[in-house]
C-alpha cells in the first residue's frame, strides 16, 4: 500500500519535473529565520520520586517505577575499585568483577547461568571499575523472579570457578599484548599514566607478572572484604509497583547477613607536575595522536561552573575556540577538543587530544599551547560566553529525559557524598558565571608551565620536530615487560640435590670430562614446522664452537635464513637481507646459547649459575642474566627427558617451551637425542630429527662467522 | 536437565511474541506518516514522556553512489550539510558568492593547467596554486565559521552528528520539545540551500579523518583491503570514506552534482520521535519542507558484482597483533535468505552462548573475541556474510581460520538444536522491546525500515519472519552459501623480518 502510493508519487515527480523543471515553488508568506524564531516556555520536567529504604542488613534500596514497557532492571553499586588493588596483583579487583559472573555461583556453573539468562533474554553482569562495583541485571518483566533469584546468588555466592580464572587470565594477557596495536589507545594510556603517577594506582599498569600472581584465593578474599549488605546500594528501575518490590528485595535478602568493617577512603592522588614532551614512536600510522594538559579538579569545587563554561569555550563542540582554529581554519584535524577532567571524589584530568597528520605535528601542538595561554590572558568575549552557557542550560533537560538518569544520579551523588540537588547548584552556577570568573579560574586552573604532553607517531615525517615546542621531549619505551618468573625455593639442601641429579645426568651422558673434551659440535637435521595449518619441512645445520659461538642454518621452502652469535651480538640472514640481531632475535639466541648442552651439563662449574632441585627428578639451572631452564630427567636413565623454558616470541607475551629427546645414540663416546619435539604454550611447534652430530671436527670463529 | 530448558523456551516463544504484535499496536497508535507533494516523506512517533524531541534525516545515497574517481563525495557533502547556507555562516552573501566562483574559476584554469600531464608548465601550475590559495582565503574572509551546528548547540541540541555508509548519508540530533521548529527551518534551509563554503579546508579535515580511521589503524586498513579483495566490480569495494587521491582532488563542482542528484525531497525520508504533536509537525513540514522543489527520483547502481569465480586471500602487512576476517558473498536485504542470516549471525555470536563465543574464546582459547555480522558493508546490494576474529596473543590467524570453518562446517552437517534457535528468536524480539524506550533509536529504526523495506512496520513484522525460521532454513543457507569458493579471507601479517629491523 504504502509502496503504490511512493510510485504514485515519484511518477509525478518525475512527470513535475518535465513539464515545469525550473518552475519556483509556490509564494508564501515569508519564513522566519533563526534569529526571530520565538518559542513557547517548555513544558516542566517530571521528575520521578525514588523511593528510598535502608533494609535489615544495611544494604540501602532505591526504587523508581517506570511503567512504559515490560522491562525491569537494576544495579548494586558496591564500594571498592581497582584503587585498593595490591600493588604485585595489579588487575585483581578487574579480574574479581569479571570471574565473579562468569565463574558461576554455587548452584550453577557460569556457562550454566549464561544459557538460563540468554534463554529469556535476561542479563546479570558484574564488574568492578576505578572507584566502584556494579553487579546489574536486567529482564523481561515476567521474568524478574528467576532473574532476581540469579542476581542475588551472583551478588552473594559467587564460586569463582577456576576455569573462568584461567580464562580471563588468558584474555588480560592477550590485551596487554595487544596494548601498543592502537596509536590513540597509546596516547590516552601514557597521558594518564603521566598525569597520575606510575607509582600509585591511578597511575599504574597492569602487566604479565601481575596477571600471573593473580590465584583464585585472592579473588576470594577481595570479593569477601568488599560485597557486604552495609556496603551495597541497591537500585531498581522499571515495570513493577515499588511497595511491592520492597519486600521481594527484602526477602530476597533476609538472609545475607553478612558484614566487614567499613571500607577506607580511597587514597588521596599526590602526584606533582611532569612537564615535558613524552614521545612514542610508532611506525605504521600517518597521523599523530596527542593529549595535551595536568591534573584537573572535584566537581564540587565552587569554580567547577566556570571551569566547564571555560573549558566549553576552549575546546566543547563546533564553537570552541580549538575546534575553530585546528580544524575549520587550518584543517589539521578531524577529531580536536577539550575537557576540564572533574570526578567526584579525586581530581581529574584536564585534557586537549586530538589527532594529527604527522608534518602537522609540532605545529597543532603550538596552536594548542597558544589557545591555553590565550584563554588565560584575555577575557572571552560575550558572545562566547552566553553561547556556552545556553549550551549547558538549554541542553539541561536532557538531564531528565528518562527516570533512569534520575535514579542514576541520585545514587551517584549519594554514593561520593554529594548533595540531592547537586545538579541544581550546577545549573545556578553555570548561570552565574560571568567573563571575568572565566578568566579568573583560567589563570587561577590551567597551569601552561605543568603542561604534560605525549604525543604517538611517526617522528620522521614531524614537518618540525617537537623541540621545536622548547620543552625537553623524552622518548616512550613502549616494551612489554615480560613476567618475571616465580623463583623456586632455593636452599642449601636443594642445592645440594640439585649438583648430584646434575652428576648423574654427566655421567649418564658419557661422563664430565667427555664433555668437557668437546670443543667444537655439528649437528645436521631436518625438521617439520607446524606453523600454520600446513606442515612446512625444513633442513637444519647447528654448529657450536666453544664457549659461545653459534651458528644456525636453516633451508625453507621460501627460501635460506642464517643466523650467527658471537657470544655477545651477531647477525640474520633472510631472503630479505641481512640485519644485526636486536631485540627479541637477540634475546632468543642468547638463550639458546645458554641452554646449549655442551655448557648446560656442565653448569656445576660455570660461575654465576646456580643449579638447583625443584623436584624429585627436575633441576633448574639459571644465571644471573636472567636465563633459566629446567630440565627433566628420565629416572632410570638419568638422560634428559625433557627441558622447559620461557622464550620471548615475535608476537604476544613470551611463551613457554616445552622440548622431548628420544632416541639416544652413542657419538665419541657421549650419548645424544636423535630426536626432538617442541611444543609451545601446549601445542606440537616442531619435530626434529639428527642425521648426523659431528664433534671436535676444528671449527674455526672465522668461518662460522662468515655471512651468506 | 535439557527438557527443562527446553520447555522454558517453548513457553518463551509465546510470550514475547505476544509482546512485539501489542507492541505493534500500541505503536500503531501513536505512528502519523504523510508525504509532502514533493515527495518527502515523514514518520512521525509521539512519545509524551519527557519534553524532548528526537530528529534523523535519512538519504537514501551512501558512498555506494560516490562517481568513478571522485569516491568519498557522499562524505564529502555530508561535512558540507554543517557549513551553512546563504543566511547562516557568511558576513555578507553577495560578496561570499563572487569569491567562491572566483576560487572555483582559479581551480578550473589550475586543473587545465595539471590535466596537460607532463606538458604542463610547471611555472604556470606554481602561480595558479598561489592565486588558488589568495582566492580561497579572500572567500574564507566572509565566513562566520561554525554557525549552522552552533545555532543547534546553543539551543540545546544534544547529539548532533551524521554519518555516511556504504547506502545511506544520516543526519541526526535531538532538541528540547519547545525548539521543534527551529529543526524545522535549520534542516529545511541546509538541504533548499546549502553554501560549499570552506570547501578546500574541509576536504583536508575529511582527509584527516581518513588518516585516523583507516591509516592509522590496523583494523581500518584490514576492512579496506577485505572490501577491495571481496568486491571486483560493485562500489561495496570502496571504503566509505574514500580513497586518499581521490579526496584530495574533489571539487565543489562534484559535491553540487551530488547534492542535486540525490538529495531530492523523494530520496530524503524524516523520522520524527518524542514530544511531539503530530498535527503541528505536519503545518511545520508544508512551512518548511515543501520549498524543496521536486525532482526525479535518483539513478540506481547499475553495476552489479559478477559472481565469484573462486576463493580470495588477502594479506595486510601490519605491526600490530593479527585480526581477521572472513567473508562469504550473499544476496541483498530483500532475499528471502536474509532473516535467514540474522538467524545465523545470532547463533554464531549473540552473547557468551553463541557458537563463536563457545568454542573460540571460552573453550580453545583461540581468540579475545570473534563475532558475525549478517550484513556487510550494505544491504541494499548483494553483500557479505562476515565472521570477525581477534586471535589471543600466541594464538595464529590459520588457527583461528580453521575453527571457524569447522563452526561453519558444523552448522551445514548438523540441525541446529530448538532450544537454540529458540533463544537467538527470543533475544531478537526482546532487543525490539528495549530499543522502544529511545526516541533517538526508534526515529533511526522507523525510517531505515521505511526506506530499506517500504514499510516502517517491518521493524515488528520482520520478527514474525524471523520466528518462522527453521532449523532446516539454517542448515540449507549454510550449506547454499558457506562454501571456499564463494569466500574471500583478509588478516594481518607482521611485516617481513628484513624491514622488521630497520
Amino acid at each position: 500500500m504504502t509502496r503504490l502510493i511512493i510510485a504514485t508519487l515519484a511518477a509525478a515527480a518525475v512527470l513535475g519535473a518535465q513539464t515545469a523543471p525550473a518552475k519556483a515553488p509556490a509564494k508564501q508568506a515569508p519564513l522566519p529565520s533563526y534569529q526571530t524564531l520565538k518559542y513557547p516556555p517548555l513544558k516542566e520536567v517530571r521528575i520521578p520520586e525514588v523511593a528510598t529504604y535502608t533494609l535489615a542488613n544495611g544494604m540501602k534500596l532505591y526504587l523508581v517505577e517506570n511503567h512504559e514497557l515490560p522491562l525491569i532492571s537494576g544495579f548494586a553499586l558496591v564500594r571498592t575499585g581497582n584503587l585498593f588493588d595490591p600493588p604485585d596483583k595489579i588487575g585483581l579487583a578487574d579480574v574479581t568483577g569479571t570471574v565473579m559472573r562468569t565463574g558461576g555461583t554455587k548452584r550453577k556453573t557460569g556457562d550454566e547461568l549464561d544459557e538460563q539468562l540468554e534463554n529469556i533474554a535476561a542479563s546479570v553482569e558484574s564488574d568492578i571499575g576505578e572507584t566502584s562495583g556494579r553487579v546489574s541485571f536486567s529482564a523481561l518483566k515476567e521474568n524478574t523472579d528467576e532473574v532476581l533469584a540469579v542476581f542475588k546468588d551472583v551478588l552473594t555466592e559467587p564460586e569463582f570457578r577456576q576455569d573462568k580464572l584461567d580464562l580471563v587470565k588468558t584474555q588480560l594477557r592477550s590485551a596487554i599484548s595487544r596494548r601498543n596495536d592502537s596509536p590513540g589507545g597509546i596516547a590516552a594510556r601514557e597521558f594518564s599514566e603521566a598525569v597520575y603517577g606510575r607509582d600509585n594506582s591511578y597511575g599504574w599498569r597492569m602487566e604479565y607478572e601481575h596477571v600471573d600472581r593473580i590465584q583464585r584465593d585472592d579473588l576470594i578474599a577481595f570479593y569477601r572484604r568488599y560485597f557486604f549488605p552495609a556496603n551495597i546500594m541497591l537500585s531498581v528501575y522499571g515495570d513493577f509497583s515499588a511497595p511491592e518490590m520492597k519486600a521481594r528485595i527484602e526477602k530476597l535478602f533476609a538472609d545475607w547477613n553478612y558484614t566487614q568493617p567499613a571500607v577506607p577512603p580511597f587514597p588521596p592522588v599526590q602526584q606533582k607536575a611532569v612537564p615535558g614532551v613524552f614521545l612514542a614512536t610508532k611506525e605504521d600510522v600517518n597521523q599523530t595522536f596527542f593529549y595535551a594538559g595536568h591534573l584537573g579538579g572535584l566537581l564540587n569545587d565552587k569554580n567547577y561552573p566556570a571551569l566547564e563554561v571555560m573549558a566549553d569555550i576552549l575546546g566543547g563542540g563546533f564553537k570552541s575556540r580549538l575546534f575553530k582554529r585546528i580544524r575549520t581554519e587550518l584543517g589539521y584535524a578531524y577529531s580536536i577538543g577539550a575537557d576540564w577532567g572533574a570526578n567526584y571524589n579525586h581530581p581529574g584530568v584536564f585534557t586537549i587530544s586530538g589527532s594529527t597528520k604527522s608534518a602537522s605535528t609540532a605545529e597543532t601542538l603550538k596552536v594548542v599551547r597558544e589557545e591555553i595561554e590565550k584563554i588565560r590572558n584575555s577575557e572571552v568575549t560575550d558572545a562566547e560566553l552566553a553561547s556556552a552557557k545556553d549550551t549547558v542550560l538549554n541542553s539541561f533537560v536532557f538531564n531528565f529525559d528518562t527516570p533512569g538518569k534520575t535514579l542514576t544520579r541520585l545514587v551517584t551523588y549519594e554514593y561520593f557524598g554529594y548533595p540531592k540537588d547537586f545538579i541544581f547548584q550546577y545549573q545556578k552556577g553555570v548561570a552565574a558565571v560571568t567573563r571575568a570568573d572565566v578568566l579568573r579560574v583560567a589563570r587561577e586552573y590551567l597551569k601552561p608551565e605543568n603542561v604534560t604532553i605525549v604525543a604517538v607517531g611517526k617522528p620522521a615525517e614531524f614537518g618540525e620536530p617537537l623541540t621545536a615546542l622548547g620543552m625537553p621531549v623524552k622518548a616512550i619505551d613502549l616494551t612489554i615487560p615480560e613476567p618475571k618468573q616465580a623463583a623456586a625455593k632455593v636452599d642449601a639442601a636443594s642445592m645440594e640435590r640439585g649438583r648430584q641429579l646434575l652428576q648423574r645426568l654427566q655421567a649418564a651422558a658419557g661422563g664430565a670430562k667427555k664433555i668437557a673434551e668437546v670443543k667444537d659440535f655439528t649437528a645436521v637435521s631436518t625438521a617439520e614446522i607446524q606453523a600454520g595449518p600446513m606442515p612446512m619441512k625444513a633442513s637444519r645445520t647447528l654448529r657450536w664452537l666453544s664457549p659461545g659461538h653459534l651458528r644456525q642454518e636453516q633451508e625453507l621452502p621460501f627460501g635460506k635464513i642464517t643466523a650467527y652469535f658471537d657470544g655477545t651480538a651477531g647477525w640474520l640472514a633472510t631472503p630479505q637481507g641481512t640485519m644485526d640481531l636486536q631485540g627479541p632475535f637477540l634475546k632468543q639466541t642468547r638463550e639458546e646459547v645458554f641452554r646449549f648442552p655442551m655448557g648446560l651439563w656442565l653448569s656445576d662449574r660455570v660461575p654465576g649459575r646456580t643449579v638447583n632441585a625443584t623436584a624429585e627428578d627436575v633441576i633448574e639451572v639459571s644465571d644471573q642474566q636472567g636465563n633459566s631452564v629446567r630440565v627433566q630427567l628420565e629416572p632410570k636413565t638419568g638422560l634428559p627427558l625433557k627441558q622447559f623454558y620461557r622464550t620471548v616470541t615475535m608476537q604476544g607475551p613470551p611463551s613457554e617451551v616445552e622440548e622431548s629427546y628420544s632416541d639416544w645414540r652413542e657419538v665419541d663416546g657421549l650419548r645424544l637425542p636423535f630426536a626432538i619435539t617442541l611444543q609451545q604454550s601446549g601445542r606440537k611447534i616442531m619435530d626434529v630429527s639428527i642425521t648426523d652430530y659431528k664433534l671436535n671436527s676444528g671449527l674455526k670463529a672465522e668461518e662460522l662467522s662468515q655471512k651468506p | 536437565m535439557m527438557r527443562l530448558t527446553r520447555g522454558a523456551a517453548l513457553v518463551l516463544v509465546v510470550c514475547p511474541l505476544l509482546v512485539s504484535a501489542q507492541n505493534l499496536q500500541d505503536l500503531e497508535k501513536r505512528v502519523t506518516e504523510f508525504t509532502l507533494p514533493n515527495g518527502l516523506h515523514f514518520i512521525v512517533l509521539e512519545r509524551h514522556e519527557a519534553p524532548v524531541v528526537s530528529f534523523h534525516t535519512y538519504v537514501n545515497a551512501g558512498s555506494v553512489n560516490d562517481p568513478g574517481g571522485r569516491t568519498g563525495l557522499a562524505h564529502m557533502f555530508e561535512h558540507m550539510a554543517f557549513k551553512g547556507t546563504d543566511t547562516i555562516g557568511t558576513k555578507n552573501y553577495a560578496g561570499e558568492r563572487k569569491a567562491l566562483d572566483a576560487v572555483e574559476q582559479v581551480y578550473d584554469r589550475l586543473e587545465a593547467e595539471r590535466n596537460k600531464g607532463f606538458r604542463s608548465d610547471p611555472e604556470a601550475v606554481k602561480k595558479l596554486e598561489a592565486e588558488l590559495k589568495a582566492a580561497i582565503e579572500k572567500a574564507n574572509s566572509f565566513v562566520e565559521p561554525n554557525v549552522y551546528p552552533q545555532i543547534i548547540e546553543e539551543n540545546g541540541g544534544v547529539g548532533l552528528n551524521a554519518g555516511t555508509g556504504m547506502d545511506s548519508t544520516n543526519y541526526f540530533y535531538n532538541l528540547p520539545a519547545n525548539r521543534i521548529e527551529l529543526w524545522f527551518l535549520l534542516e529545511s534551509e541546509r538541504f533548499l540551500k546549502p553554501v560549499f563554503r570552506e570547501f578546500y579546508k574541509e576536504r583536508d579535515v575529511v582527509r584527516e579523518e581518513r588518516r585516523m580511521r583507516i591509516e592509522s589503524s590496523p583494523q581500518g586498513r584490514l576492512m579496506e583491503t577485505m572490501l577491495a579483495t571481496a568486491f571486483a566490480a560493485h562500489p561495496y569495494r570502496n571504503t566509505p570514506g574514500g580513497w586518499a587521491s581521490d579526496i584530495e582532488s574533489l571539487r565543489v563542482g562534484d559535491a553540487r552534482r551530488f547534492y542535486e542528484t540525490y538529495y531530492v525531497p523523494v530520496n530524503l525520508t524524516i523520522g520524527i520521535a518524542g514530544d511531539v504533536d503530530p498535527a503541528q509537525a505536519r503545518r511545520l513540514a508544508d512551512k518548511y519542507f515543501s520549498r524543496l522543489p521536486v525532482a526525479p527520483p535518483p539513478p540506481r547502481v547499475n553495476t552489479e558484482e559478477p559472481a565469484q569465480s573462486g576463493r580470495k586471500r588477502a594479506a595486510v602487512e601490519s605491526p600490530a597483533q593479527p585480526f581477521l576476517m572472513i567473508g562469504y558473498k550473499r544476496p541483498d536485504q530483500l532475499n528471502a535468505d536474509d532473516v535467514v542470516f540474522d538467524v545465523i549471525s545470532s547463533i554464531l555470536s549473540s552473547g557468551r552462548t553463541g557458537m563463536l563465543y563457545k568454542e573460540l574464546v571460552r573453550d580453545k582459547k583461540l581468540a579475545l573475541g570473534a563475532m558475525a555480522i549478517a550484513t556487510f558493508p550494505g544491504g541494499k546490494y548483494p553483500g557479505m556474510f562476515l565472521v570477525y576474529s581477534v586471535p589471543n596473543a600466541g594464538r595464529t590467524v590459520e588457527e583461528n581460520e580453521e575453527a571457524i570453518y569447522g563452526i561453519l562446517e558444523k552448522l551445514k552437517k548438523e540441525k541446529v538444536d530448538e532450544a537454540t534457535l529458540a533463544r537467538v528468536k527470543t533475544k531478537i524480539r526482546a532487543s525490539l522491546i528495549r530499543q522502544l524506550d529511545s526516541n533517538s533509536g526508534m526515529a533511526s529504526q522507523l525510517t531505515h525500515y521505511y526506506v530499506n523495506y517500504g514499510n516502517w512496520r517491518k521493524l515488528f513484522t520482520g520478527i514474525e519472519e524471523i520466528n518462522k525460521v527453521t532449523a532446516d532454513d539454517v542448515q540449507r543457507v549454510a550449506r547454499k552459501y558457506f562454501f571456499e569458493d564463494n569466500r574471500t579471507v583478509a588478516f594481518t601479517v607482521k611485516p617481513k623480518a628484513g624491514e622488521a629491523g630497520k
